[in-house]
């Protein structure tokens, strides 16, 4: 595991988790103003924009590594959704995130070792 | 949510176990298809883009396009904090696939290690997916 490949998962991550809440918020505002939209139809693309950012790094990451290697660092990215709440929302982390946290953090190092 | 739930086929917790199966299919299928295009001498190849040279990549396109209608149509039925946990289920499938189908050759220390993330998604997914449902 390179620092650049390290730097290629989380991008690949982050791109889509933000992707994903892109979505959300483009459903939501698609019910209140309308498809047609103009603020709809700019934060579904970025949504789609940030998907496809993340579908191509991935095909590039699965390029070069096992998906027994890869799979198991799709993990973090409910780590990023958990810091995101923590600073968006200001949600203090219960002992259960924090601990769940923790075990997938151990297990992607282990993963990255092997 | 009890009421009006529609059976058979298109019973939600049927579409929810389609979800789990797309998923896994097209992590398969975009590994094989990275593999038969993977060029890694080149130094932009990075970007994956040449993976879409390789007809298992269009088809794996399809399954992600249909696994997305099917998550939409599962979450106007379950909510989030109960669907997001069972169907990490393909965290445990994954693997397994990547062993008995791919044949990839996975230490123990990567077993552990896929044990540990997998334990760990099983204690956040719930109260992970209440936060996701908030953002």
């Amino acid at each position: 595991m390179t620092w650049w490949s390290l730097i290629l998962i989380l991008v690949w991550l982050g791109t889509f988790v933000a992707g994903q809440l892109f979505f959300k918020r483009a459903m939501e505002s698609s019910g209140v103003a309308g498809f047609r939209n103009r603020q709809t139809i700019s934060i579904l693309s970025a949504g789609i924009l940030l998907m496809t950012v993340s579908f191509f790094l991935n095909l590039g990451l699965l390029q070069r590594f096992d998906l027994s290697y890869l799979y198991p660092f799709q993990g973090l990215s409910v780590i990023i959704i958990t810091l995101m709440a923590a600073v968006i929302l200001k949600e203090k982390l219960t002992l259960r995130l924090t601990l769940g946290t923790l075990l997938i953090t151990a297990g992607v190092v282990l993963v990255s070792m092997s | 949510m009890t009421n009006n739930r529609p059976s058979g086929f298109a019973n939600p917790w049927f579409q929810l176990g389609l979800n789990i199966i797309c998923v896994v299919l097209y992590e398969l299928l975009l590994k094989a298809g990275a593999k038969a295009t993977a060029d890694p001498s080149k130094s932009w190849s990075w970007i994956g883009i040449t993976g879409l040279a390789s007809p298992l990549i269009w088809l794996a396109i399809v399954v992600i396009i249909l696994d997305l209608v099917i998550w939409l149509y599962v979450l106007k039925y379950i909510p989030l904090s109960i669907a997001f946990p069972l169907s990490r289920l393909v965290d445990v499938l994954v693997p397994i696939s990547c062993w008995l189908i791919l044949k990839e050759g996975i230490s123990s220390l990567r077993w552990c290690g896929i044990a540990l993330v997998i334990i760990g998604l099983a204690i956040v997914a719930k109260p992970a997916a209440r936060l996701e449902e908030r953002l």
